[in-house]
C-alpha cells in the first residue's frame, strides 16, 4: 500500500501554529526589550533584552497582593465548580420528572449574558453582606452551566450498570458521584479546572463592582490600575501581561491532554 | 510496604507533572528569595575619578530615586581619599548616580537598574568627572 505523504499537512499545521503563536511572542518579546510597537524597521529579535520590565511592574503595584487575591478566588472557584458541577451533572445523568425543563432551563440560561445579571447579583452579594470579601468574589462563578454538561456528558458515557452495582453494594448518591464517577471523570474534572481557571483568573467586570478597596483587587484590575499610573508603559505593561498570562498558560500546557479529552468526551460514541 | 515499592510510589508521585511542576517552581521561589534575602542591604558602592582617571577626594555623590515618576535625590555622600564611596540604605529597585565637585566639574547621571529592591551592588566603572558648561 503506498504511504501517503504528511509532509505538506505537516507543514501547513506548523505555519498556522506559527501565525497563532506570533502575538503571544510579540508580547514576550516586547516585555523584555520595551520596543514601542511602532518602530520601524520592526524587530523580530529583542534588542538588549532585560528583566528590568517585570521588576518595574512588581514595584509599581502591590503585584503580590493581587497575585494572591487572584489565586484565593480561582481556587475556592475551582472548588466549588468541581463540587457543586458534579452534583449537577450527575443529577442530570438521572431520571426525575422535569428534566428536560431542567435542561431546558439551563441551555436557556446559557443565552443570558452575565452583564444581565450583574444588578441582581451585586444586591444579592451586598444582601449577604459579602461585597468586599474573597467569598462575594468568586460567589458568581461557583458554578457554570457548560461546566456542568461537560460532567454530564461525562458521567452519561459511565454504563448504568456500574451505578446500579454500586447501589447494591449499598453505596449512597454522595458516596457514588466522589468514588465511583469522579474517578472517572478526570477529564471532565480537568476541564472544569482550567475553564474555573481562566475565568475566574481573567474576570475583570465582578471584580471591579463587587470590591471596595485596593487590598482586594485582583490582577485585571491591578492592570487597569497599573495603565493609570504608567504613562511610558511598553514594555512594563507587556511583562505585566505575561505575568498575568503564565499561572493559566502553564495550567493548560500542564492539563491539555485531559482538556481536550474533557471537552470531546460525549462527542463520540463508542 | 518495602521500601523499594515505597521509594518507587514516591518517584512516580514525584514525577507527576501536576507535583513536579508546582514543587520545581516552590523550590526556585525559595532560591530566588534566599538570594533577596541575603542580598538586600541596600549598599551601592563605587569610585569616582577625574578625567584623567585619577581617584577623586571629597566629591559629592548624590543617590536619586525612582518616585513614581521622576528621580528624587535620596541622599549624598562625600568620596573618600581613594575616591571611593558607599551608599547604605538604598531603598529602590530604579536608581540614578551623579557626582560633582567645585573646580573639578561634574559626572553625568548614571541610571543604575537593580533586580530588586534595596540589591547589593558594586559600580563596575567608576563615576567620570569632566568640566562641563
Amino acid at each position: 500500500m503506498r504511504q501517503k505523504r504528511t509532509w505538506p499537512i505537516h507543514v501547513a499545521l506548523i505555519s498556522v501554529g506559527a501565525v497563532m503563536l506570533l502575538p503571544f511572542y510579540w508580547v514576550l518579546k516586547t516585555s523584555i526589550s520595551g520596543d514601542n510597537i511602532f518602530t520601524y524597521p520592526p524587530s523580530v529579535i529583542p534588542r538588549d533584552p532585560n528583566p528590568f520590565y517585570y521588576v518595574d511592574v512588581w514595584y509599581a503595584i502591590p503585584f503580590a497582593r493581587y497575585f494572591l487575591n487572584s489565586v484565593i478566588v480561582s481556587g475556592m472557584t475551582i472548588a466549588a465548580n468541581v463540587v457543586l458541577n458534579a452534583m449537577a451533572g450527575y443529577a442530570l445523568t438521572q431520571t426525575f420528572r422535569g428534566k428536560t425543563f431542567v435542561l431546558l432551563l439551563f441551555l436557556s440560561c446559557m443565552m443570558i449574558p452575565f452583564q444581565a445579571t450583574i444588578i441582581p447579583a451585586y444586591l444579592i452579594t451586598g444582601k449577604l453582606g459579602l461585597l468586599d470579601s474573597y467569598l462575594g468574589l468568586s460567589l458568581p462563578m461557583f458554578s457554570t452551566i457548560i461546566c456542568i454538561f461537560v460532567y454530564k456528558a461525562s458521567f452519561d458515557a459511565v454504563p448504568r450498570s456500574l451505578i446500579d452495582a454500586a447501589r447494591v453494594d449499598g453505596l449512597s448518591q454522595w458516596t457514588i458521584i466522589w468514588r465511583v464517577m469522579l474517578p472517572l471523570a478526570r477529564s471532565a474534572t480537568a476541564t472544569n479546572v482550567i475553564l474555573s481557571f481562566i475565568w475566574s483568573w481573567n474576570n475583570f467586570m465582578w471584580p471591579l463592582i463587587v470590591t471596595r478597596t485596593p487590598e482586594m483587587q485582583t490582577l485585571p484590575l491591578g492592570l487597569a490600575r497599573f495603565l493609570s499610573y504608567q504613562e511610558d508603559t511598553t514594555g512594563a505593561l507587556y511583562a505585566f501581561c505575561i505575568m498575568v498570562l503564565a499561572p493559566g498558560l502553564l495550567l493548560f500546557l500542564m492539563a491539555q491532554r485531559e482538556f481536550v479529552q474533557g471537552l470531546s468526551a460525549g462527542a463520540t460514541k463508542g | 510496604m518495602s521500601v523499594s515499592r515505597r521509594s518507587a510510589t514516591l518517584l512516580r508521585v514525584l514525577g507527576n507533572r501536576f507535583v513536579f511542576v508546582p514543587l520545581l517552581l516552590a523550590v526556585l521561589i525559595a532560591a530566588w528569595n534566599g538570594w533577596v534575602f541575603t542580598h538586600d542591604h541596600g549598599i551601592v558602592s563605587g569610585r569616582v575619578v577625574d578625567a584623567d582617571g585619577k581617584p577623586v577626594q571629597g566629591a559629592t555623590v548624590r543617590l536619586w530615586i525612582f518616585d513614581f515618576a521622576t528621580f528624587v535625590e535620596h541622599a549624598s555622600i562625600t568620596t573618600a581619599a581613594d575616591g571611593s564611596f558607599h551608599f547604605t540604605g538604598n531603598p529602590s529597585h530604579n536608581i540614578q548616580l551623579s557626582a560633582d565637585k567645585p573646580n573639578a566639574g561634574r559626572s553625568e547621571r548614571i541610571p543604575i537598574r537593580l533586580y530588586f529592591a534595596s540589591e547589593d551592588r558594586v559600580l563596575k566603572e567608576p563615576l567620570r568627572l569632566e568640566k562641563r558648561d
